[in-house]
């Protein structure tokens, strides 16, 4: 009985057929392909990219040197240190990711209770050499500086499930 | 290194002797028990407590300094800043708030010019924050003025009491 | 102590605890968890926090568990929801005037009020009206504030109070205006006054020189010994990333309870100095160079084979590990030299055969608090060794008497003391004064007897005898003043008679962390190890820098600061020529007399011992690397012993040398602080000369605490200077406030006079600051004082 349906279907060619029908229907509908890097997919508020310190609108950086990104941490990417400054404050005078290290679990964001680490939309990046993987704080601060706008943006949009 | 230069000269001869006289009143290994009389004929000779006095008084009574500055600081009836010659202090409890005792303190804040726990620029008047009833509350509103309660205050009645101090002076 | 106890029930398990004893006593016992803040088991009860409420049954409201004692038959529930709801209610009062920044706290991940709160607290609080905020006191260098985060709990001002002995801080005002201070702005002068910190339950006392620096989580923590003191405080060292960052103490209630001194908490600074020696160093024609441990040590041990043993002098600091100082004098000894010795402190050597094994204390640390007497010879006891001064206040306040025989009266911290004050040349005789009280001298040798003959008993004497004679655990201690004196070997002699005549302990104050230790382990140039006599004694300490030797080898010591005579050592260090100084640091002083630089370890930086002044061997292990090219001295000692030819010398472990040095103990190790003999004497002195005084400040006893920054800003303010009576100044005719000129022999230096009453006549008190040598000579000796020129 199997011997003869086998038969009759590769007669009437029933297997192309039915594939081309599955490439005829493909061939009509939208595409979900995108063309990188001159098209780029959605993002979500909560993407975690690039690391980045931020600093309020006044100028003054948000990190307080409490070290609970670098007690968070599970790959142990980040070092701090940390003392008085003169105003009494407590600020970092160190901060470094190392970025060969990060897993991108953003924890770090999580557990900063000032939201100053964050991590940004950006994921092109690449290094050459080896050393430039480690992020210092003023490399933090140029990216926060320089997305601040969008940061701030998804902070806000991501506001209300937090 | 021990200084043993004795603080106690800088207190005049009629405060110690009134300080011996209130540590007479108490067992003799008790004398810092006279810590409160002695603050009290302090105020009143100075008018408020300064720190090298109550250090001497500290000495005088074989206590640390920090307790009897915890005493001063503990007690509103003593102050610890020089404050204007007459005390003024509202009563602002529940009854004499009743009775309008906002409105004095009110009036007399614009006569004076000054805000509670403030001196007259001519160091005349002090008018206290008063944190506590005063128990005259049949009289109220009341207020007490260098010891002498005044009852069932007016405005007018304040401003005579006023005039009556500024002329006494 | 009562024998009498009752049967309570704590969650409804029956125990038995002691009558009188508070709940919380029994609960803490047993591991049941009750929170509290105010409570601390060192400190009197305040039961002011409110937060250790328990229910016990039949009693209508929840009590303290602080101060409810336990009564026959007592049923205590501590986690029933009365008790519970007592709990959460004072928390949530505690929290509402809590800033909660842990974030920023130095307490936080180590806070009190912390832990509890996330036991009882609620996650959200219900306050929304406005916080206090309370202004921040300046306490000095070595506690910072954060007045907001008080809970007034009141342990510090107990602990000032009970503890210290000096009430600095207290609580003015009240009710909400209630804050912690000093009402006066001041520094806490206590030389315990970093233990606030750690009484404070909550982040508001907090450790100035590491502010900031590190969260609590993020240190490893090892357990060390302080080697600034002779009662080697446990720690533990706090360390992050190969850097100690604080102390903490380790509670050993037979040492030093739960306290340590300052000296201890902040002398870590010393090590993180910016004169750590890094690199081997080694003078040539062309002046210092850098090299490696092989070439320095190969010139080392090829130098010191080119002199004559006589010709080497040996000198080890006594704060060195016992390791260090067994394996130097043995490397040492195999070279035939015999000069080697640690009493760099001391002038009077005549007495050293008679010397027992070790300068014990006479009595366990602990037991120093049941003296009914105390008998201080020639001591700054707060300042020397305040760990014991601390026992010796707490025997005081239950009704120890203390009596010293000093050269002024000391700012002690008893409730109670008398000083008996005299020149440092009258003591011989007031001590034969005393002695005279006896019923017999025939126990002394005819030279002291003489001496005993001819005084005359004054009342002072006479009741400092009767008050030993008559308690019933009396104590006599020798201090580092008396030891340093040029007559000290009589002065031991008569103290320890005294103390045998009046059924007293007799004790010497070792000086520092591994005194003992040295003694034990036999740098001494009369002893080998474990106290085996040396037929041929090298010469001591005072010798080796008076009859300058050739060749010198300097171990963890700073010839400028560290000797009786340090104008003396310096220059025979100077005069020298090779000079090998195994030292942790490196500078321009020490560059100007050495030849070779070894860096070597601190003692947080290797495996080793120190044996306390109640010979208590106390082994730690390392808890940072040394810095660049430093190794811990016992390796480098090793070395430089295989480079000399001594090829058995083969350590593997810093503890193979231990057991070596234990083994050669092989009878039980004699605990006695008795001279052997009395016969040894040094009785030579100018009586009527006017004498100086002087002590090594607190913060210079080592080359590690003298480089502690905090510390040594805490006594900046300590000027140098010389004091004396109005009298004595008045018969120079002298004022105070005067630049004045102190001549001793040769040297002469200028200070600024200073009247203090209580110092006694014929006699100045020479005061340096901490950060400044001494550069008048020995410690107690005949001086001029003079008018300036100018003046």
């Amino acid at each position: 009985m199997k011997t003869l349906i086998n038969i009759i279907k590769s007669f009437t060619l029933f297997e192309l057929l039915k594939g081309m029908s599955l490439t005829g229907k493909r061939f009509a509908t939208k595409k979900f392909t995108v063309q990188y890097p001159e098209e780029k997919t959605p993002q979500s508020p909560r993407f975690r990219g690039l690391h980045a310190l931020r600093k309020y609108p006044n100028g003054e950086e948000r990190c307080i040197g409490c070290k609970l990104c670098e007690a968070v941490c599970p790959a142990l990417a980040i070092t701090i240190d940390s003392e008085e400054r003169e105003d009494g404050s407590r600020r970092t005078t160190r901060y470094d990711i190392d970025l060969f290290k990060c897993v991108y679990c953003g924890f770090c964001e999580e557990a900063c209770p000032v939201d100053a680490i964050v991590e940004t939309r950006v994921f092109e990046y690449a290094f050459f050499e080896r050393g430039q993987q480690i992020m210092t704080k003023d490399m933090l601060l140029e990216v926060g500086r320089k997305y601040e706008e969008e940061i701030a943006a998804d902070r806000q949009a991501d506001a209300p499930y937090r | 290194m021990n200084e043993v230069s004795s603080k106690k000269s800088v207190l005049s001869d009629h405060l110690q002797d009134e300080i011996e006289d209130w540590i007479s009143r108490y067992p003799i290994d008790q004398k810092q028990s006279a810590v409160l009389g002695a603050l009290r004929a302090l105020q009143h000779e100075e008018g408020y407590l300064p720190v090298e006095k109550m250090d001497a008084i500290a000495e005088y009574l074989e206590m640390p300094a920090i307790a009897v500055y915890e005493v001063a600081s503990f007690y509103s009836m003593f102050e610890l800043k020089p404050v204007g010659k007459h005390t003024i202090s509202v009563c602002t409890n529940l009854s004499c708030m009743l009775r309008g005792a906002d409105e004095i303190v009110e009036h007399l804040k614009n006569k004076l010019d000054i805000d509670l726990g403030e001196s007259t620029p001519d160091g005349k008047f002090y008018l206290k924050q008063e944190e506590e009833c005063l128990a005259a509350c049949c009289g109220a509103p009341m207020m007490q003025v260098d010891h002498v309660y005044k009852e069932n205050l007016t405005v007018e009645k304040v401003d005579a009491i006023l005039k009556e101090l500024d002329h006494k002076n | 102590m009562s024998e009498e106890t009752v049967q309570i029930f704590i969650n409804d398990k029956e125990v038995t605890a002691p009558k009188g004893a508070m709940v919380i006593e029994v609960t803490d016992q047993l591991d049941v968890d009750v929170p509290r803040f105010c409570y601390h088991k060192k400190l009197s009860v305040a039961a002011n926090c409110r937060m250790c409420m328990v229910e016990v049954e039949n009693a209508p409201k929840p009590l303290p568990a602080c101060a409810t004692p336990v009564m026959e038959g007592m049923k205590v529930y501590t986690k029933s929801p009365l008790a519970l709801d007592a709990q959460q209610g004072t928390m949530e009062f505690l929290l509402i005037n809590h800033p909660l920044d842990c974030p920023v706290c130095d307490q936080g991940g180590e806070c009190e009020l912390q832990d509890i709160a996330m036991g009882y607290g609620n996650s959200v609080s219900r306050y929304t009206e406005r916080k206090r905020v309370v202004p921040d006191k300046e306490l000095g260098p070595l506690v910072s504030t954060d007045m907001t985060r008080c809970i007034h709990c009141t342990r510090c001002v107990r602990f000032g109070t009970e503890i210290a002995g000096i009430s600095e801080l207290g609580a003015t005002g009240r009710g909400e205006f209630m804050e912690i201070g000093t009402y006066v702005e001041k520094s806490l002068s206590s030389e315990l006054s970093g233990n606030v910190i750690d009484v404070c339950p909550v982040g508001a006392l907090n450790a100035k020189p590491s502010r900031m620096s590190a969260r609590a989580w993020e240190m490893v923590q090892s357990a060390s010994v302080m080697p600034h003191d002779s009662v080697g405080s446990n720690v533990y060292l706090h360390t992050l990333r190969n850097q100690v960052m604080r102390v903490v103490p380790r509670e050993n209630d037979e040492i030093n309870e739960t306290w340590i001194s300052d000296r201890d908490r902040f002398s870590y600074e010393g090590l993180n100095a910016s004169d750590r020696a890094t690199q081997v160093m080694l003078k040539t024609d062309q002046g210092w160079q850098a090299t490696d441990w092989d070439t320095s040590l190969t010139h080392v041990a090829d130098k010191l084979k080119q002199y004559q043993v006589n010709d080497i002098g040996v000198l080890a600091a006594p704060h060195s590990t016992l390791e260090e100082l067994y394996l130097l004098q043995k490397v040492f000894r195999q070279l035939g030299v015999n000069n080697i010795d640690h009493r760099t402190q001391q002038l009077d050597f005549i007495d050293q055969n008679a010397m027992p094994l070790f300068p014990y204390l006479g009595q366990t640390i602990k037991s120093i608090e049941e003296n009914n007497s105390v008998f201080l010879v020639g001591s700054n006891i707060r300042l020397e060794q305040p760990m014991l001064a601390h026992r010796i206040r707490k025997a005081n306040a239950i009704g120890c008497e203390v009596v010293s025989l000093n050269s002024q009266e000391f700012d002690f911290h008893f409730a109670r003391h008398y000083t008996w004050n005299l020149a440092p040349q009258q003591w011989l005789q007031a001590l034969a004064e005393i002695a005279k009280c006896a019923d017999s001298i025939d126990k002394l040798p005819a030279e002291l007897r003489n001496i005993v003959d001819a005084v005359n008993i004054s009342t002072d004497a006479q009741q400092i005898y009767d008050l030993l004679n008559n308690s019933q655990q009396s104590s006599v201690m020798l201090g580092a003043i008396a030891q340093s004196h040029p007559q000290a070997s009589a002065l031991r002699a008569l103290s320890d008679f005294i103390a045998q005549v009046t059924n007293s302990n007799f004790g010497m104050l070792a000086q520092s962390g591994n005194t003992v230790g040295a003694w034990l382990s036999g740098v001494l140039p009369h002893r080998f190890s474990a106290g085996e006599i040396n037929p041929n004694a090298g010469l001591n300490a005072s010798e080796m820098i008076a009859t300058s030797r050739r060749a010198y080898v300097l171990f963890n010591l700073e010839p400028e600061f560290d000797f009786a005579n340090s104008p003396q050592a310096l220059e025979a260090m100077q005069t020298a020529d090779f000079v090998v100084v195994f030292t942790p640091f490196n500078n321009e002083q020490i560059q100007q007399y050495a030849d070779v630089i070894l860096p070597i370890a601190t003692f947080a930086e290797t495996d080793g011992t120190f044996v306390n002044t109640v010979g208590h061997w106390q082994s730690i292990g390392k808890a940072v690397s040394a810095p660049g090219e430093a190794r811990p001295a016992w390796k480098v000692l090793r070395v430089l012993a295989n480079k000399l030819g001594f090829g058995d010398v083969q350590y593997q472990t810093s503890e193979q040398i231990r057991d070596e040095l234990k083994q050669l103990f092989t009878d039980e190790i004699d605990f006695t602080s008795h001279l052997k003999d009395f016969s040894h004497v040094n009785l030579k002195s100018d009586v009527n000369k006017m004498h100086r005084v002087s002590e090594t400040p607190i913060y210079a006893v080592d080359n590690i605490v003298r480089r502690a920054s905090s510390l040594q800003i805490a006594v900046a303010d300590q000027e140098s200077h010389v004091a004396m009576s109005t009298e004595q100044a008045k018969q120079l005719d002298l004022l105070n406030e005067q630049v004045v000129r102190v001549v001793q022999g040769k040297r002469e230096v200028t200070l600024p006079l200073r009247i203090v009453e209580s110092m006694s006549d014929n006699c100045v008190w020479v005061q340096r600051s901490a950060a400044q040598k001494d550069t008048l000579g020995e410690a107690i000796a005949p001086v001029e004082v003079q008018r300036t020129a100018n003046a």
